[in-house]
């Protein structure tokens, strides 16, 4: 549950919106009032519009999220199964991490068109490098006295990899998953920004052609609010599911 | 039968290296326990990670003798996984051997030798470091090991805990008969444990006192006095040979 405090920072925030939007400060133009924009949510949310969006930009985040958790997880264990394999890719990869993925749209429009796929494909390219570096850096870092301790009980590497290595590589790896998660609903909204037909971020920018400021502020705050609540569906996946790893979890803000 | 024939480790340090253990001819006779006594970096954990096959000897070899054999292991530090409950560390290596209702019935009797089993579900951040430290012990022995290594393990232990889990490792010890070598920097310990104590010195055995008293021994009988003092005299001896643990390093082999 948020706390009392928390509630507080919020409704500060909000009154400080509405005082400078209906003091005059602040022509409504450019920025209408909580009122309006909530009642403009409510509009969009009854006439099935908002949900219309939500989903296409939510599918759209789930597959490019689940996609690269499947590119990046077997490409970080084979790395570190294969030291020739790793010498040999890594610094390529090295060098494609260097590339916003925002400067690679054109490239993947070209490629790809202007469809699902383009904007899946940002989202990859997007959290594929935090997830990937999480599982890497968790390998790297474990503890060689923990494998120890399976070396004494006969481990095959196999066994120790499976029983020893990925548990304790686990945090590293959740600190992964939550960042990239993070990137992947950026990545998104700058994707459907730019040339999109669906999705929370045409819809911004489609209100912005049409001066409905008020739309735009209403998409903006669904997108935060559904950034909050993957991440704290993750959050809470992770605290039922490895409990050990709670304390882990604050280094994960990004 | 275990035998250590010039058994040598040394490691690099930068420009030097470090002889840790200096060609030691060493025979644990199957069954028996041994302790081993020096002080601190001396060459114990390094002799006992050799034992344990965790090291490859930079020279000489160890030979077994008779079967091949279960070794369990207690680190100087706890090292339990901080992922498992103290069940799930007691039973890692279990598990690969037997079903785990087994696997789990056992690790409970081996938390009760120790005294933990109020603490079966609690994870290992909830423990102190001797709770810790005897999860480690009932993770060892619950293998039932024919080998048993144990580094400095009741350290962390408060007098009275320490003479309980004393007795009970000799307990065991007349019970299943595994070979057991026991490291400690307590030279009374090492007295009441030990049928032979090795006393080490810059990776040197410098004496071996055979300790024939029957279990289990009163700390504060004479004859254990004697030995006692007997062992420190030795250890205590002005050096018997000028700084030779630290040599530059030859230019050949570098050792891991
Ligand atoms: N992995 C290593 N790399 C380099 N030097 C090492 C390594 N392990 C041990 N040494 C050196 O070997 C020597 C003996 O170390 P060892 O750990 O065997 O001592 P010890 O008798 O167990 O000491 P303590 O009672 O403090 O645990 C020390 O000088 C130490 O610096
Ligand atoms: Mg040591």
């Amino acid at each position: 549950m948020p706390r009392l405090s928390t509630l507080a920072v919020f409704l500060a925030a909000l009154a400080a919106w509405h005082v400078a939007s209906t003091s005059g400060w602040v022509t409504p133009f450019l920025l209408p009032s909580p009122q309006a924009v909530f009642e403009t949510l409510v509009e969009l949310a009854g006439s099935g519009v908002l949900a219309k969006h939500t989903l296409v930009s939510l599918r759209r985040v789930a597959s490019g999220y689940l996609l690269a958790i499947a590119f990046a997880v077997p490409v970080a264990l084979l790395f570190s199964l294969s030291g020739a394999l790793r010498r040999m890719i890594e610094p390529l990869l090295e060098f494609l991490r260097q590339i916003p993925p925002l400067a690679m749209m054109p490239l993947l429009i070209l490629w790809l068109g202007i469809g699902e796929a383009q904007k899946i494909g940002i989202i990859v390219l997007s959290c594929f490098f935090p997830i990937f570096l999480g599982v890497r850096g968790g390998i790297t870092a474990v503890d060689r006295k923990l494998i120890d301790v399976g070396t004494v009980y006969g481990f095959s590497r196999t066994e120790i990899m499976l029983r020893i290595v990925l548990p304790s590589a686990l945090p590293s790896i959740v600190v992964g998953l939550r960042i990239g998660l993070g990137y992947s609903w950026r990545a998104l909204v700058g994707a459907e920004l730019i040339a999109s037909s669906a999705g929370l971020g045409y819809m911004i920018v489609d209100a912005e052609n049409l001066a409905r400021t008020d739309i735009v502020l209403a998409g903006i705050l669904v997108i935060g609010v559904l950034g909050l609540i993957s991440d704290h569906l993750l959050r809470y996946l992770i605290s039922r599911k490895a409990s050990w790893l709670s304390g882990d979890l604050e280094m994960a803000r990004a | 039968m275990l035998e250590a024939h010039q058994l040598g480790k040394a490691y690099r340090l930068g420009e030097t290296e470090v002889v840790a253990l200096a060609g030691v001819d060493l025979t644990f006779p199957r069954g028996s326990i041994t302790t081993v006594v020096g002080r601190s970096g001396c060459g114990k954990t390094t002799l006992l990670r050799l034992l344990a096959g965790l090291e490859q000897p930079t020279s000489g070899a160890l030979r077994r003798q008779g079967g091949p054999v279960r070794t369990g292991v207690v680190f100087q530090e706890a090292r339990l996984m901080p992922w498992l409950d103290t069940l799930g560390n007691v039973s890692f290596g279990l598990r690969r051997r037997f079903p785990a209702s087994v696997a789990e019935e056992r690790s409970r009797v081996a938390l009760e030798t120790v005294g933990l089993s109020a603490f079966a579900d609690a994870m290992p951040s909830q423990l102190s470091g001797g709770m810790a430290q005897r999860v480690a012990i009932a993770r060892a022995l619950v293998t039932e090991p024919d080998l048993l290594l144990l580094d400095e393990p009741f350290a962390a232990l408060d007098a009275f805990t320490r003479r309980a889990m004393q007795n009970e490792l000799i307990a065991i010890w007349q019970k299943k008969r595994p070979t057991i070598v026991f490291v400690t920097h307590d030279v009374e310990e090492a007295v009441l444990l030990g049928q032979h104590v090795l006393e080490l010195e810059r990776g040197r055995v410098v004496g071996h006192e055979p300790v024939d008293l029957p279990f289990p021994r009163d700390p504060t009988a004479t004859a254990v006095n004697d030995h006692r003092r007997r062992i420190l005299a030795n250890l205590t001896a002005p050096a018997r040979e000028p700084e030779t643990a630290v040599l530059p390093a030859p230019d050949k082999e570098p050792s891991r």
